[in-house]
């Protein structure tokens, strides 16, 4: 077709607007189920790091400054313990997100990495090595802090990947403390 | 039958990375897995015949000057949503593959196509065309990734084949992917030469 700025106008401004309404559309369509779909990841993402629990801990999350989450677990009644959704800005490329189990004694009782963009096949396999069963490097049952043998702690690192261990087990340490920070709020809620 | 050998054609003699060597950057950020790499060449066939066959539609009634921002909202728009409806419908792909979705709107496969063949045919063969082409980068993405996986990690689409211990971790790193598509297109000129 001719280009004269007439038809360049037109055609632009109704693809644009065309193109918005369906984008409007589809937006509207999904809202809803991204919102559930991320709800879902969250809750079993839960599920996996604590023991059996009979509440809802992202109904009662307690939300710090800083922009951690503690949903915290209770069975019949009783605290069970807490998941951390904490962080770590040192890893090998930028922040992570990890969601941690404690228990009431502030024992790991497991972790999930929600989001990382650490190296494939180093980094990355922070996603199962701290969780390993029957090796020096498995922090469930341990509490913190937490250290890397090169640092002088008891865990021992991914072998490469020294810079990503550090990161995740700081990461780990900050969920202790924040747990250990908010205890008062956490025996508010049980109460 | 012409729709089947423009089909053909975007697999083998146009195939947009052998060939082309177009879309480098995907290519090379996303295989570092087979699973990844065949998830991008499946998204990316998914954007690319929603542009091409839109794309030979509007044809007729865009102005030349401004055909290029045309195609481009076009292709983002079309992204945006496959973005929408994967967050929405398969929120773990949406997990691992999220940050290289966007990328796809600046992926000069697509913009390619449609000014090389969407915007001077029919409806149905520019489907054929993005069918073709979206298999052929599928597939090529699909081969980098299992490379990479099966010489870096020994596994391939989450199956052990060897143990973990004796891979090369280069091939699943950055100047690994181009050393095996150096390879991988060596190895496809030398056999389509035949």
């Amino acid at each position: 077709m001719k280009s004269t700025m007439a038809t360049m106008t037109v055609s632009l401004c109704g693809l644009s607007l065309l193109i918005g309404a369906a984008l409007a559309g589809v937006d509207s369509l999904t809202r809803e189920p991204i919102a559930k779909a991320r709800e879902n990841m969250r809750n079993e993402a839960i599920a996996e790091v604590l023991p059996d629990f009979d509440n809802a801990p992202s109904a009662q999350a307690i939300y710090t400054e800083d922009g951690q989450t503690i949903f915290p677990a209770f069975l019949s009644g009783r605290n069970v313990g807490a998941a951390v959704e904490t962080y770590s800005d040192n890893g090998f490329s930028g922040r992570f997100t990890v969601l941690v189990g404690l228990d009431t004694l502030g024992c790991v009782t497991g972790y999930k990495v929600l989001s990382h963009t650490e190296t494939p096949g180093l980094g990355e396999r922070m996603c199962t090595w701290f969780s390993e069963a029957g090796t020096t490097h498995d922090i469930r049952g341990k509490n913190a802090p937490f250290g890397v043998r090169a640092d002088g702690g008891d865990i021992d690192a991914i072998t490469g990947a020294t810079i990503s261990s550090r990161a995740f087990l700081e990461a780990v340490n900050r969920a202790v403390e924040t747990v250990a920070n908010h205890i008062d709020e956490l025996n508010e809620i049980s109460q | 039958m012409k729709a089947l050998g423009i089909i053909f054609d975007g697999i083998v003699k146009r195939n947009p990375t052998f060939v082309l060597i177009l879309g480098m950057c995907p290519t090379l950020g996303t295989t570092s897995s087979a699973m990844t790499g065949m998830s991008m060449g499946l998204a990316t066939l998914f954007v690319l015949i929603c542009s091409n066959v839109a794309i030979s539609l509007i044809k007729n009634i865009v102005p030349d000057k401004v055909r290029i921002p045309v195609f481009i909202v076009v292709i983002a728009s079309f992204v945006t949503m496959l973005q929408m409806v994967m967050q929405a419908y398969l929120p773990s792909l949406y997990a691992t593959l999220g940050i290289f979705i966007p990328l796809i709107v600046v992926n000069c496969i697509l913009l390619g196509r449609a000014e090389a063949f969407a915007s001077k045919n029919g409806v149905l063969l520019s489907l054929c065309d993005g069918v073709g082409v979206g298999i052929g980068f599928t597939i090529a993405l699909t081969i980098l990734g299992a490379v990479r996986e099966i010489l870096g990690t020994g596994a391939v689409f989450g199956y052990q084949l060897y143990s973990a211990d004796f891979g090369a971790l280069i091939f699943v790193l950055a100047p690994g992917a181009f050393i095996v598509l150096g390879l991988l297109i060596a190895l496809f000129n030398r056999l389509y030469a035949r």
